[in-house]
């Protein structure tokens, strides 16, 4: 991707008169007088990316005065000066063939800073992901190393294979953030991490489309949900947030994240070549030193609890089910739940020896019970029935669909602040019920041992890049041709009518005033995202009491000085204060009573139309 | 025919893909010229035309298309292209002098007519031509008009249309130390001027803050929104700057600029002469032994022409004097026989008309008077004035005059909007007329307090604002944070007695502004890596601020948040961020 700009260049001609510089656009007939930096960039315009240009001059300038002088020389390019605008479709191959040759997605990742709050299995799913995406798309990640000193690497970077590094040789004072880097050359940015300030700075990236993966959170959801509100309100059209678990789509459609906006890709599974659920009993029994995992039937339950809240209800279960063997998969408890029942064991894969042997109790589980809340590890519960182990999903929603026709749901109810709640006495007749042989176990069992094929990761980086493929920048760029040519102006007004000044937005080159809601939003568009914007004008449509009609028509009824008044959108919610304002004072002015009589003779005018 | 020789823009000939071009960098235009043309170019300022048709005929070009390429010129000429037009100014002294310079912006008002002052009946317009006259002892000016010449000393008119200041903005900001021009309704050039931020401070000169329909205010408003923050209002008295800083936050944008006056010509003469001169010239005699009423106006009823009348019918034992250009509407009226129309004066004559009177009125109340040129005027010819308790004439006239009631309706600020009383008028004229002692007295204060208005103290308190201006110029930050806008999730209630029955609280999720510490080149600042989480309104404003001006976010602000010190809190906290992150 050499240029990737929205603009080319007229055919032009620089020269300088004294002491100053100019270009003569040959194609406009207009001559510009532009500063050395500007004259710098000419050379380089249309040839090189912003990055390039920035990397060429850096030395000779300061950034921001590159950026500035790009910024400028676009703008006169949108004025239809020197620059035309081009639609990108004309530059760009089509999209298969991208695919094929040279896609390039991006992975940045300090994965570090990670290590203490992820384990071992997420960081191997996060290995085994970019390993198969790798496998079909170049994919590429920064290193940072500082002039004169030690090169950062990237942690573990030489076990992801294919996964290219580009070194970037950080000057002393470098003031730029890493998803600066991303600007430009990459066809994606796939984003693993759950740091909040390095993702939305990704976010920031132009005309990028960004996939970001998002692991299951056992920790205090409320924090973890506030964290994707905020990824989901920077996101941009082509982005897209990727949940590993439906409930996890189905918990954030209830903070008003549409379903579309949300994509469900399962981690993939590792199964191993089976050796027999008496051996694999035999096997747990004898590393646990729990013979009754060899006696009595063994349910699996893979918890994404939060960590205080899960040891009280994991007892409180085990109590209620005495008859049976429990072996809890969850990676906090297990290092701080000391004393659990007897008849409890509780293990977490935290090194490559330890996941290793993780198959073995998989394969001696009976059943799989988990809660479908956002810390359950959904990769780890998938696994664990690849065997054929029916599960019992404990859930606020449906039976989740990934294990669809493998097991069964129990109504549950949980809240973000990790409060969860299962009716027991019902868990257990079911648990007692699948336990026992039957057409639906058998059923259930073929089903989950499906899953081996069902799940790997091969499926799971296929989707991923289709998500690319698909979220490609829409090539017409429909956003230029529509952005309204004139700026407004936010300012007050004066009502003669009212003799209440308000503030309204007067456009410039049709020299009228318009809706201030109206020019807000167009403003705001331009810097923000849809769902920004969206919730900004719902934080203050709620702080505003609804007008009535009769108020709403005032506020468009406003006609001065032989200036014509843009219709106003009569919406029941306006933003406005102003609108409201005067009622709530009370006034009752001639103005007020000449514009309730207005609104009643056009309401009679609209009762002649219906 | 043209007439060589002809003095040439700056030019710049050029060759590109084998076309010549000559690049006018004056018009910033560029011209392709044919092979003909080039030459006739090289000698367009040294000789005549018919020496040019010699040479270039000898040098094997065809009569017929020297002839195409002076038709051209002349076609290119008349563009405003290549030539300088009106007089050829060799090197322009205008441009040479290395005083500093005003570009004089005033489109709609022909520059001559500054220079014949008879011509300018109104008085705003009269205060700008003597405004001018006493800047040039500090500045030289230019007025933006369609030709180089000059005018004055001091003062030239150059070739630069109001339209053009936009594209050659970075020249104007070379050249001139600011740009001073009038603010008027209905104007459509000088509010997208705001724009261009390389262009030098723009003072524009406010006098009219009501009336117009509303329009005048409402135009106000919008450049106050709209200009740099090194731009600036002026008003002609305290209280219209008063007025505007009223209806906004931040009043340093207006400015009191007084009017002066002429206090040479306009000065006490012998009374009895000048009431002798003024009877002779309108025929009447009853001046020389009539106390005697003046008022120097249009004769029109904003301007209380009306209420005039009536204070001559009150007192009939009064003589009332109106010169103004005609008496419009009011000729065909059935005139008391006391109010005499004392005709239209040439301006040099003036100060015998004051000076007949005994007392000057002043009963203007359109709400467009906001300094009374002609009561300065009446005050320093030793005249005692009475004027109406509004607006800001009683601010001009001080303890050196009698201000009678008014009723004012404060808040009609689109028509007219106050009615001056007659009865207190009519009470305060006899008073004035019956007490000499105080009538005496009055009069010497009004001379005394005209003589500190010059249009010197004008002059220099406008150079003063431009040096204010190009300060706060150097203070602009163009930092644009980064922002976003994100809802926050509802609190859940902590209750574990509910356990077993978890009530969804189906609050709506909060919303606020993140600020990411970069600004939008994504180089680190003041909050470092931080995501720094403020309301929803101060991110408002930040994002505003990236393309708008503070005065915007102002009216924005207004108008969404409901408690103003709130609102005004919330601006000035996010303009600190802005410039404490630069």
């Amino acid at each position: 991707m050499a240029s990737n700009t929205d603009y080319r260049l007229n055919r032009h001609h620089k020269f300088k008169q004294g002491d100053r510089k100019y270009v003569a656009d040959l194609e406009t007939n207009e001559i510009i007088q532009i500063n050395d930096v500007e004259w710098d960039i000419l050379d380089r315009y249309g040839t090189q990316t912003h990055y390039q240009i920035v990397e060429a001059l850096k030395e000779k300038y300061k950034s921001t005065t590159i950026f500035d002088g790009i910024a400028r020389l676009e703008r006169l390019g949108k004025q239809g000066q020197l620059l035309a605008q081009t639609p990108n479709s004309a530059s760009k191959p089509n999209v298969s063939e991208q695919i094929d040759s040279k896609f390039k997605v991006l992975v940045p990742f300090s994965f570090t800073k990670e290590k203490s709050s992820v384990d071992y299995i997420t960081h191997l799913n996060r290995y085994q992901l970019l390993t198969a995406v790798a496998q079909s798309v170049a994919l590429e990640t920064f290193g940072f190393s500082r002039t004169g000193k030690d090169s950062i690497q990237p942690q573990n970077v030489e076990n992801f294979g294919k996964l290219r590094i580009r070194q970037i040789e950080l000057e002393e004072n470098n003031a730029f953030t890493p998803a600066w880097y991303a600007r430009k050359g990459y066809d994606g940015i796939l984003l693993l991490s759950q740091f909040l300030t390095d993702n939305l700075l990704y976010y920031q990236v132009p005309d990028v489309p960004i996939v970001h993966c998002i692991d299951g959170i056992q920790r205090l959801q409320s924090s973890a949900l506030e964290t994707l509100l905020h990824l989901h309100a920077s996101q941009k059209a082509s982005d897209t947030l990727v949940v590993k678990a439906s409930w996890m789509k189905e918990w954030l459609s209830e903070f008003e994240i549409p379903e579309k906006d949300v994509c469900v890709i399962p981690d993939g599974i590792n199964p191993v070549e089976p050796i027999g659920k008496a051996l694999a009993k035999q096997h747990t029994a004898a590393i646990f030193d729990k013979p009754m995992f060899v006696q009595q039937p063994a349910l699996g339950l893979i918890s994404g609890f939060e960590p205080s809240r899960g040891a009280q209800w994991i007892s409180t279960f085990a109590q209620a089910n005495p008859h049976l063997a429990i072996f809890v998969y969850d990676s906090v408890l297990a290092a701080h739940y000391k004393n659990p029942p007897d008849n409890v064991v509780i293990f977490n894969a935290d090194d490559e020896k330890m996941s290793a042997v993780l198959p073995v109790f998989f394969q001696a589980l009976d059943l799989v019970c988990f809660p479908a809340i956002p810390g359950t590890p959904i990769s780890v519960v998938l696994e664990a029935m690849a065997y054929g182990a029916p599960c019992i999903a404990m859930t606020k929603y449906d039976l989740p669909p990934e294990v669809s026709g493998a097991g069964v749901k129990v109504e549950s109810d949980w809240d973000n602040s990790g409060n969860f709640h299962a009716p027991m006495d019902q868990l257990s007749g079911i648990i007692n019920q699948l336990l026992v042989p039957s057409n639906m176990r058998a059923a259930c069992e073929r089903v989950a041992k499906s899953f081996t094929q069902k799940y790997t990761w091969q499926e799971t980086a296929r989707k991923i890049i289709q998500l690319f493929e698909k979220k490609q920048p829409s090539t017409a760029g429909p956003h230029q041709t529509g952005e309204n040519l004139f700026p407004p102006i936010f300012c007050r007004r004066y009502n003669p009518k009212t003799r209440e000044i308000t503030s309204d937005a007067y456009r410039l080159g049709i020299n009228r005033y318009e809706h201030l809601e109206t020019a807000l939003e167009e403003t705001l568009v331009k810097q923000h995202k849809a769902a920004e914007v969206k919730s900004v004008f719902k934080h203050f449509k709620a702080k505003t009491p609804a007008p009535t009609a009769k108020q709403l028509h005032r506020s468009g009824t406003s006609d001065i000085g032989g200036f014509e008044e843009l219709e106003r959108p009569q919406t029941p919610e306006s933003l406005i204060r102003g609108d409201v304002h005067s009622t709530t004072n009370g006034i009752t002015t001639n103005g007020t009573a000449a514009a309730v009589a207005d609104f009643d003779k056009s309401h009679e005018v609209l009762s002649v139309y219906e | 025919m043209l007439n060589f020789p002809k003095t040439l823009h700056p030019l710049y000939l050029f060759e590109e893909d084998t076309a010549v071009y000559a690049a006018d960098i004056e018009k910033a235009t560029i011209v392709e010229l044919s092979a003909v043309m080039v030459d006739i170019l090289k000698l367009a300022e040294t000789r005549t035309s018919e020496e040019i048709i010699q040479t270039l005929q000898t040098s094997s070009y065809e009569e017929e298309d020297i002839f195409e390429a002076f038709e051209r010129f002349a076609e290119l000429e008349k563009e405003g292209l290549l030539f300088n037009r009106g007089e050829n100014l060799k090197e322009n002294p205008a441009i040479a002098s290395e005083r500093r310079k005003l570009l004089v912006a005033i489109p709609g008002i022909p520059i001559d007519s500054f220079f014949n002052i008879e011509t300018l009946a109104a008085g705003t317009n009269m205060a700008l031509s003597y405004m001018f006259q006493h800047l040039t002892k500090y500045v030289d000016l230019h007025f933006a008009g369609t030709r180089n010449r000059q005018l004055a000393d001091n003062m030239y008119e150059v070739d630069i249309s109001v339209d053009d200041f936009g594209r050659l903005s970075q020249r104007i900001n070379e050249t001139y130390f600011g740009i001073l021009t009038l603010h008027r309704d209905h104007e459509t050039w000088l509010l997208p001027l705001y724009q261009h931020t390389e262009l030098p401070p723009i003072l524009v000169q406010n006098h009219a803050p009501r009336g117009h329909g509303g329009e005048a205010i409402n135009s106000m408003l919008r450049h106050y929104a709209a200009m740099r923050d090194f731009d600036a209002f002026t008003a002609p008295s305290d209280y219209v700057r008063d007025f505007y800083a009223n209806y906004v936050w931040d009043p340093s944008f207006f400015n009191t600029l007084p009017n002066g006056v002429d206090s040479d010509l306009f000065s006490p003469m012998d009374k009895q002469k000048a009431k002798q001169e003024l009877a002779t010239h309108i025929g009447d005699d009853r001046i020389l032994t009539t106390p005697t009423v003046g008022y120097l106006s249009r004769v029109q009823s904003e301007k209380g022409a009306s209420i005039y009348l009536k204070l001559a019918e009150l007192n009939p034992h009064l003589l009332f004097l109106i010169a103004g250009p005609n008496l419009g509407r009011y000729a065909s009226r059935d005139l008391p026989d006391n109010l005499l129309y004392a005709g239209f004066h040439p301006r040099e004559a003036l100060p015998t008309v004051y000076n007949a009177f005994d007392v000057y009125c002043f009963l203007s109340m359109s709400g467009e008077e906001t300094f009374g040129l002609t009561v300065l005027e009446a005050m320093a010819c030793g005249v005692p004035p009475v004027v109406p308790n509004f607006d800001g004439v009683p601010s001009v006239v001080g303890d050196a005059g009698l201000i009678a009631d008014a009723e004012n309706f404060a808040q009609d600020i689109a028509t007219f909007v106050s009615y001056p009383c007659p009865i207190d008028f009519s009470e305060k004229i006899n008073l004035l007329l019956s007490d000499d002692q105080m009538r005496q007295s009055l009069s010497q204060k009004s001379r005394e307090r005209a003589l500190s208005f010059t249009w010197d103290k004008t002059a220099r308190r406008i150079i003063q604002l431009f040096e204010g201006l190009h300060q706060k110029r150097q203070l602009v930050s163009p930092n644009r944070l980064l922002n976003l806008f994100a809802p926050t999730p509802p609190e859940t209630v902590h209750d574990l007695g509910k356990m077993g029955s978890i009530q969804q609280e189906k609050q709506a999720s909060k919303c606020q502004s993140l600020v990411l510490g970069m600004n939008e080149y994504y180089e680190r600042c003041l909050i470092r890596d931080a995501a720094y989480p403020m309301s929803v309104e101060d991110g408002l404003a930040l994002s505003i601020l990236k393309n708008h001006t503070v005065r915007e976010a102002e009216a924005l602000l207004t108008a969404v948040v409901a408690d103003e010190t709130e609102a005004k809190a919330t601006l000035k906290r996010v303009c600190g961020l802005i410039h404490a992150t630069a």
